[in-house]
């Protein structure tokens, strides 16, 4: 079957893209407006400022792909789609991090799943991180608006197994469950989302924003890499990026840029860093603080037939557990479930040879739920901390006796879930236990089990926070609607806003708020540059 | 292509600091280009993948090769930060002095039995010093992402991609 290709079609009909790693000779750029990074923050910025009548050059360090190249391989899709081949992990190597870097970001490699920021995390940020103008009211008709956008909507379909053992076991236990909303148009369900959608049916800003952007005359830049920011007097002056070549290694080439207003969509750990080694002004060393849902994984085997790599990756949650005690309470967790690809699944799990084998052999029969560790509420898990070096830069994320707390209890939940939907036998990630046989079995092991740093399976895909928004200076890097606290013509629009973590997967979130605070600044800037 | 190698900074400067050495004298040539690292991986893979790799003797050197070439792609597509930081541990892993320190044996990896180095890996995997945790986990994730990177290699466990876009 024929699928229709937004990029190539709108590559043939004059889009301005300029793929920096063809450029030869350095370049100098201008617009109304630069954006650093395509993700959800930027691809959704780009789009609101252009339709403005401003514009827009988006720079991205990654490289523009299409559905043509997504060929529903994880060799392909992590080397090409991922940060570092997804091979980025803390500085201590306890937690695998799995972010974009691509035309789209994250976007285009996420598992669709969308959610509102939940109220407690409004309530949280309002009465402790000083942000204001930002209640579930306020933000509605933001939510709304990119719902409609974007395709947002209850996933009707049945869920496949993977998601199925997640619901039964929490019908079972009469725990809190939830059908997923995903952002999904004409989807076929094939289960690939983290390798890029290959039939387009994703509503990622590859192929709605970014391309609205670039049909009302945005330019885009990839492969070309921010590396400074130059600043003085309060104000942004331009911007300096490094052209990468396709193994994404400096090539020497320099561009640089030139704009009205500035904006950082690079992401929660780029946006910070680039602040960080630009020496933008820091007085209270706010920037780089990060959150990442740190996740635990338990593996089920089934004696039925679970192909958790086939169908909606997700499309169930439960939050049974994120706010039991409240927002500052002891850590929360939510459950979802990961899909199941091998590389994903090879890598995430424990041993080798013949138990690693045995396990592989049951690839089809295994159901493996993600609890997701709520951190950045209190000082059980305060978050991680970006610095630079050398050679770029490293996430310390120190793992404390909270935070293994926190992860007892989610081992003990998904192990009680996933024995209540029927599974056979549970393996939580984490070295040292035996293969668990019934709840009881498993209550008494988990109970007693010795977790800890590289014994026990962590893992993130949602980076968060770096660069706080609030009002209260001593806490806050940019105001409530992004805008830089020390640098006039700046803003900031990504996950690194959240002053923590959100106790949700955040791509909705960061969907709403950019838009409400691209729409904003768009009215401050027209008057300004029209 | 693939993708997954996580040693650490710490390692190399441990090791170094006990073995009195400098540890970058020069830039370490890239271990997926370098024999001793294909010699190397080719002892630790059957230890891996046993129980996934098939018993016939030609079959099963065919899929090892396999393996050590997706290895070597995968190293390839590393930042280059974490392909020395690889190229390090596999120094020290033919150094003999290094490989008294990890392994508390000068015999070369190459002349070992298999359950010499299933001790080897399970000392390191339940070590109390991170940094022999850290050299198995990146070992382990370098050798199982690149064996199930493959293709060829989905059969054992029932996967397939889906074959509506194929040519």
């Amino acid at each position: 079957m024929s699928i229709s290709d937004p990029i190539e079609n709108g590559l043939k009909g004059g889009w301005l893209h300029i793929d920096a790693s063809t450029l030869q000779v350095s370049r100098h750029f201008e617009a109304d407006v630069v954006i650093v990074g395509t993700g959800a923050g930027g691809g959704v910025a780009a789009d609101i400022l252009t339709q403005a009548g401003l514009k827009v050059i988006m720079i991205e360090a990654g490289a523009l792909k299409s559905s043509k190249d997504f060929d529903m391989e994880e060799r392909t899709a992590y080397p090409n789609l991922y940060q570092q081949a997804a091979s980025m992990k803390t500085a201590d190597k306890g937690i695998s991090i799995f972010q974009g870097r691509t035309v789209g970001g994250a976007t285009t490699i996420n598992w669709t799943t969308s959610i509102r920021t939940p109220e407690p995390t409004l309530d949280f940020w309002a009465k402790e991180k000083s942000v204001v103008g930002l209640d579930t009211q306020s933000l509605a008709p933001w939510f709304d608006t990119m719902e409609q956008q974007l395709n947002i909507s209850t996933w009707l379909y049945e869920p496949n197994r993977n998601n199925g053992a997640l619901l039964e076991g929490c019908n079972k236990l009469g725990w809190q469950s939830t059908v997923i909303k995903r952002n999904v148009k004409g989807c076929w369900n094939t289960g690939y989302c983290g390798m890029g959608c290959p039939v387009n049916a994703k509503q990622s800003m590859l192929v709605t924003t970014i391309p609205s952007a670039l049909d009302a005359g945005a330019q885009l830049i990839s492969r070309a890499k921010v590396m400074q920011i130059e600043h003085s007097e309060g104000k942004v002056t331009g911007l300096k990026a490094q052209v990468v070549n396709t193994n994404f290694e400096p090539r020497g080439t320099t561009l640089t840029f030139s704009a009205k207003h500035y904006i950082l969509s690079a992401g929660a750990i780029h946006t910070p860093a680039l602040l960080m080694r630009s020496n933008t002004p820091d007085p209270f060393e706010l920037l780089g603080r990060t959150f990442l849902h740190p996740s635990l994984l338990s593996g089920g085997i089934y004696d039925e037939q679970i192909k958790g790599h086939s169908g909606a990756p997700q499309s169930i949650y439960s939050d049974e557990f994120v706010w039991r005690d409240g927002a500052s309470g002891d850590l929360g967790y939510k459950l979802e479930v990961a899909p199941v690809h091998p590389v994903l699944v090879a890598s995430k799990t424990l041993g080798y040879g013949q138990s690693h084998a045995e396990l592989m052999k049951n690839f089809n029969r295994m159901q493996v739920v993600i609890a997701l560790i709520r951190d950045g509420f209190n000082e059980q898990c305060p978050g991680g901390q970006v610095r630079l070096t050398d050679s770029g830069f490293a996430l310390d994320y120190p793992l404390t006796d909270g935070f293994w707390q926190g992860a007892k209890r989610a081992f003990l939940s998904m192990a009680e879930l996933q024995f209540a939907a029927g599974a056979k036998q549970v393996r939580p990630m984490t070295e040292g236990l035996p293969q668990l046989n019934s709840w009881a079995e498993a209550k008494a092991e988990i109970e007693t089990a010795d977790l800890g740093l590289l014994r026990t399976v962590v893992a993130s895909a949602h980076v968060m926070g770096g660069c706080p928004m609030g009002e209260d200076r001593l806490i806050s890097m940019v105001n409530s609607e992004g805008s830089s606290h020390y640098l006039e013509n700046l803003s900031v629009m990504d996950g690194s806003v959240f002053p923590t973590s959100l106790g949700a997967n955040p791509q909705l979130s960061i969907y709403a708020l950019v838009a409400r605070n691209a729409s904003l600044l768009a009215q401050r800037l027209k008057p300004v540059v029209g | 292509m693939q993708r997954r190698t996580f040693l650490t900074g710490a390692f190399v400067g441990t090791a170094a600091l006990a073995l009195g050495v400098n540890l970058y004298p020069n830039k370490v040539e890239a271990p997926a280009e370098d024999l001793y690292s294909r010699l190397l991986f080719s002892v630790l893979v059957p230890v891996f993948l046993d129980g996934m790799l098939p018993e016939v003797a030609k079959p099963r050197e065919i899929v090892i090769n396999r393996t050590l070439d997706a290895i070597s792609e995968a190293i390839k597509v590393l930042p280059s930060e974490q392909q020395q930081e690889l190229a390090e541990l596999l120094g020290q892993l033919e150094s003999r002095l290094g490989l008294l320190l990890l392994s508390g044996s000068v015999t070369p990896l190459i002349m070992r039995q298999p359950q010499q180095l299933i001790s080897m890996l399970e000392s390191w995997r339940f070590h109390y010093l991170q940094l022999l945790q850290t050299a198995y986990l990146g070992l382990r994730e370098l050798v199982m992402a690149s064996y199930y990177a493959c293709p060829e290699h989905w059969g054992g466990i029932g996967y397939a991609k889906p074959s509506f876009l194929l040519k």
